[in-house]
């Protein structure tokens, strides 16, 4: 329970300390490079085989009653909507999410924030707001990005290997994938980094000098696993409030 | 010359990183299936990773049966099948996301931690110090983990399993007004035992892919703590893209076979 007040408390620094700081350009390009151009690779693989495997699996449940037409529906809705950003989101934790924590802890450990303390620089204006920016950025790119790979891959499942017409696909995806899903699912995607990312920085952050090196994994592995939890939780609560 | 020759080792790399993890893998069979067994060791290993894992896979699972339930309910109205809603949720459930799920979070939380364990035993030279006093590390640090993660991760599904069709049942049911008799009829009569087998042997496979790369990995592990850090951060990474590849190939394999 003191762990959640100590994360409203960071929370509540850090998002001031972003909003009313915009970080050096040079900075924010660095690092919104290493957030969004590192991630690429890891989330191809994982978004083809996500929209191919959904391909397969919608096949599966709507063969029972001869809806495998519907198929551009389902993967469009159920992908754009609800897997590709929390895919993306979670890939970023997995991530970017353990290289902030990895890299605040080991500086957190060498005293470096200590240091930059002493010289009277806000450690979170420095630190944390220029890495929260980046993401927020990033993020919402690789969610579009996630989204028409995703589709891809679902086109090339159900066409070239269930043999299901092409065109049908498409015009299903016209007829019930919007606008509006798409912009909630980015909206989504940013949302989910943003939160990953705070975790992340807050259990990088969190660590101390007598943790040592173990502090780095211990850090690093829970910023991976509570951001994984926080955005599929908070996935629900924002698809029962959209949607529901 | 030199860039042609660092092309061609940046090219045949993954295959090089394939045959090492093949042939760690045969080295794990035949150290599990010969004795002695430290089954203790192995016991041991499980509690922990039952305790450690319970709370994240549970959370994890739970809101993936609400969200399907929430959505597919918008979908199946459109056709007036909002009765026939339990059988997408619980094959969904059952066959997909909770094997998939768990074993994500397995990885996530189980898998880096006996990575950076072992990682740790290298760095330490407390895996070489097993080796002096004629203690086989592969037997006793590696083969409890990949043994331990084969069988918790099925048992853990067992659990996600209910957590998610429950919370499906409590967005369908009493908050998306699907009558409770018509939920249940469908559940039990289009989710069948071949679809919680199929899910259990999933977790079998992902389970055992899940220590195997944090054996492999952290066995791999040279230099210093940053090096360990690496380690546990890329079994997550690599062991999710694993899965997924893999869950890909089983769900055509079976749609093949027409299970």
């Amino acid at each position: 329970m003191s762990v959640l007040l100590e994360f409203l408390r960071f929370a509540h620094r850090a998002a001031v300390a972003q909003f009313t700081h915009v970080p050096p350009l040079q900075q924010l390009v660095k690092h919104t490079y290493q957030a969004s151009v590192g991630s690429v690779a890891l989330l191809t693989m994982l978004t083809v085989f996500a929209g191919l495997n959904l391909s397969v699996q919608s096949y599966a449940t709507f063969e029972r009653f001869g809806g495998q037409d519907f198929l551009g529906m389902f993967a469009g809705i159920g992908g754009v909507r609800e897997l590709y950003p929390v895919m993306a989101a979670v890939v970023c934790g997995a991530r970017i999410g353990a290289n902030l924590a990895a890299a605040l802890a080991n500086m957190k450990i060498s005293e470096q924030v200590e240091a930059l303390e002493v010289m009277s620089i806000d450690p979170l204006r420095f630190l944390v707001a220029p890495r929260l920016w980046a993401v927020s950025i990033a993020l919402p790119l690789l969610c579009g990005y996630a989204d028409v790979i995703g589709i891809g891959a679902s086109y090339v499942g159900a066409v070239y290997q269930l043999g299901l017409d092409g065109g049908t696909f498409f015009s299903q995806l016209k007829q019930f994938v919007h606008l509006p899903d798409l912009l909630v699912g980015v909206f989504k995607g940013l949302v989910f980094g943003w939160i990953v990312a705070l975790i992340a920085c807050f259990h990088g952050y969190r660590a101390a000098k007598r943790d040592g090196a173990e502090g780095v994994g211990v850090a690093t592995n829970r910023a991976i696993v509570h951001g994984a939890v926080v955005c599929i939780v908070l996935n629900l609560v924002m698809s029962w409030a959209l949607y529901g | 010359m030199s860039g042609a020759a660092s092309l061609l080792a940046r090219v045949l790399q993954p295959f090089a990183t394939v045959g090492a993890i093949s042939a760690f893998f045969f080295d794990v069979t035949r150290t599990a299936l010969t004795s002695p067994r430290y089954v203790g060791e192995t016991l041991r290993i499980m509690w922990i990773l039952v305790v450690r894992c319970i709370i994240p896979v549970g959370l994890a699972v739970a809101p993936v049966g609400a969200v399907i339930s929430l959505q597919g309910l918008e979908i199946f109205r459109m056709f007036g099948l909002d009765r026939m809603l339990s059988s997408l949720l619980g094959t969904a459930i059952f066959r997909e996301y909770s094997p998939a799920l768990a074993s994500v979070m397995v990885a996530a939380q189980a898998g880096s931690s006996i990575a950076a364990r072992i990682g740790t035993m290298r760095v330490r030279g407390q895996i070489d110090a097993l080796a002096v006093m004629s203690v086989d590390p592969m037997r006793y640090v590696v083969v409890p983990g990949v043994i331990a993660c084969a069988i918790v991760t099925p048992l853990l599904d067992v659990l996600t399993n209910v957590l998610g069709v429950a919370s499906g049942w409590l967005f369908a049911v009493p908050l998306g007004g699907v009558d409770h008799g018509a939920f249940m009829e469908h559940l039990t009569a289009q989710v069948t035992a071949a679809d919680l087998w199929v899910g259990l042997g999933k977790c079998v496979l992902f389970g055992t892919a899940v220590g195997l790369l944090a054996g492999y990995l952290g066995m791999k592990v040279k230099g210093g703590a940053e090096a360990v850090g690496q380690a546990a951060n890329d079994t997550v990474t690599q062991t999710i893209v694993l899965i997924l590849l893999v869950d890909y190939v089983v769900s055509m394999a079976l749609l093949g076979a027409g299970l």
